[in-house]
């Protein structure tokens, strides 16, 4: 690669993230085969940080296993598991192995996951762990004292996409305002709801990535609508899935359609498929956007 | 008011298995209120363990469990409690803290100790306050995060809320909608907009 995410970042180039999840268990080889057919493809990587509280490997360490695969990790940390000792020392060791990209966000609750009873930390919020992540970038802890080798990060974070909701918006601007580099969205279905949304926050100046999630069934897209704050998929989407003859195929036409509208409003797309990565260089290369 | 839940019975015996002459001690505000330790309840205790096979010496209701000027002021309630060779407290857990604090008997308490709450219109409201000791409840209006948000997320609401409820109980309201509802009411929505820092633990 030439250019190092956050380069990009400051680039014109459309940027294309994806998310992988690190394994449960300590046999790796699977997930790196798995992210090895977007490496070239995709401008960067999520690695998740035991996401829907589901406990797997660190994100730390996977994101240290892709990057010497010659990956671009983006290191998801949450607020869930860590207090502001465990977050800063976590950084700090990310930093040393060589990890510049990280995303911030809160992290599901424990009883979402598979340990229930375990105890929800959420000593800082993700606005002010950005804040963290920036005294640590100017060389003092969160206490104030002085390191010895601060750190540099490109610090992302998330938001949802509902124009409507106020909140979300303030938080946002809090994010923004506390140093984020970046913004990952909630998966985009409804493209005119994604449009109102980047009106509304266009005064931040802040690179949107906007969220992907190929759609595999109408019971996939009815969950989401019912159950995932934020997502939206349109009725007619839905009918289009409901009569193709394979809806995954029509799920990855929808999405790929999508990311044409996005890259006339968004900086990238962010694409989070359930499973593998086995359809994302297709749906890349269907949207048009594969060359460099 | 501090919401308490009766243990089961069972759970009760199990607890006192090896233990004879018990001497019970009520409170008689918030327990009492939540029917967790009232009269009604100590009396209803008294019995069930009774017919168990248990001795009960004796009980008393002081105004409050968890306020206690000394053991001698139990004797003047009950000079039965000379008599006891272990204490059951009915109250929250600082009742049991405070009884067990003048007393050298084993001490055992009937009650879960939930929340910091309250009611309203017969309505328990639970976990209004987690008594930090660094209090900007008026920051929000009135409504607490720190207490409320099962996060204790003080610069708005985490992505997991669907129409309004809570991402860990569908069942109540996600306390950030609450909190901008009563600022547009109180016309303070700018309160929103400040960042706050994090509560400092151990400090106070």
């Amino acid at each position: 690669m030439l250019f190092n995410f956050c380069e990009k970042l400051n680039s014109r180039k459309f940027l294309v993230t994806a998310e992988v999840s690190p394994p449960k268990g300590t046999r790796f080889s699977d997930i790196l085969e798995d992210a090895r057919q977007i490496k070239g493809i995709v401008d960067a990587i999520n690695v998740t940080d035991n996401q829907c509280s589901i406990m797997h490997m660190s994100s730390l360490a996977f994101s240290k296993l892709l990057l010497d695969e010659g990956h671009e990790p983006i290191m998801q940390l949450t607020c869930r598991d860590r207090n502001r000792i465990g977050l800063q020392s976590d950084l700090l060791g990310a930093y040393a192995l060589g990890i510049r990209n990280i995303c911030l966000m809160t992290g599901d609750y424990p009883t979402c996951g598979d340990h229930p009873g375990s105890k929800p930390v959420y000593d800082l919020d993700s606005v002010q762990l950005l804040q963290l992540v920036r005294k640590l970038d100017s060389g003092i802890d969160f206490a104030g004292n002085k390191l010895d080798g601060g750190t540099s990060f490109c610090a992302g974070a998330v938001s949802g996409i509902d124009p409507e909701k106020t909140l979300q918006l303030i938080k946002l601007e809090k994010k923004v305002k506390c140093g984020a580099d970046f913004i990952q969205t909630q998966a985009v279905y409804d493209i005119g709801m994604f449009e109102k949304f980047a009106e509304a926050v266009n005064y931040l100046e802040v690179p949107i990535i906007a969220g992907l999630i190929p759609l595999k069934s109408v019971g996939m897209a009815e969950f989401m609508n019912k159950n995932i704050s934020g997502i939206h998929v349109p009725e007619e989407i839905i009918l289009r899935i409901k009569d193709a003859s394979s809806p995954m195929e029509e799920g990855l036409l929808i999405a790929s359609e999508t990311i044409k509208e996005l890259k006339k409003i968004s900086r990238g797309v962010h694409i989070m498929p359930i499973g593998s990565q086995r359809y994302t260089p297709k749906l890349i290369s269907m949207a048009g956007i594969s060359e460099k | 008011m501090i919401i308490t839940s009766a243990k089961p019975f069972e759970e009760i015996l199990d607890m006192l298995k090896g233990e004879d002459d018990i001497f019970i001690v009520g409170c008689n505000v918030c327990a009492a209120k939540l029917k967790t330790g009232g009269e009604p309840e100590v009396l209803n205790m008294c019995r069930n363990l009774e017919k168990s096979g248990k001795h009960v010496v004796g009980w008393a209701l002081p105004t409050a469990s968890c306020s206690i000027r000394s053991f001698e002021s139990l004797v003047e309630k009950n000079d039965k409690i000379n008599e006891a060779s272990c204490i059951l407290v009915m109250g929250c857990g600082s009742g049991v803290s405070a009884i067990a604090s003048v007393v050298d008997l084993p001490v055992y308490g009937s009650n879960n100790t939930i929340s910091l709450g309250g009611s309203t219109g017969g309505e328990l409201l639970l976990n209004l306050c987690v008594m930090c000791g660094d209090c900007t409840i008026s920051k929000y209006g009135g409504l607490c995060p720190k207490a409320q948000c099962p996060k204790a997320l003080l610069n708005g609401p985490c992505g997991g809320a669907v129409n309004g409820m809570c991402e860990v109980n569908r069942e109540k309201n996600c306390v950030w909608s609450l909190i901008y509802d009563h600022l547009k009411k109180i016309n303070r929505l700018d309160l929103l907009y400040i960042t706050h820092a994090p509560l400092e633990h151990g400090v106070n």
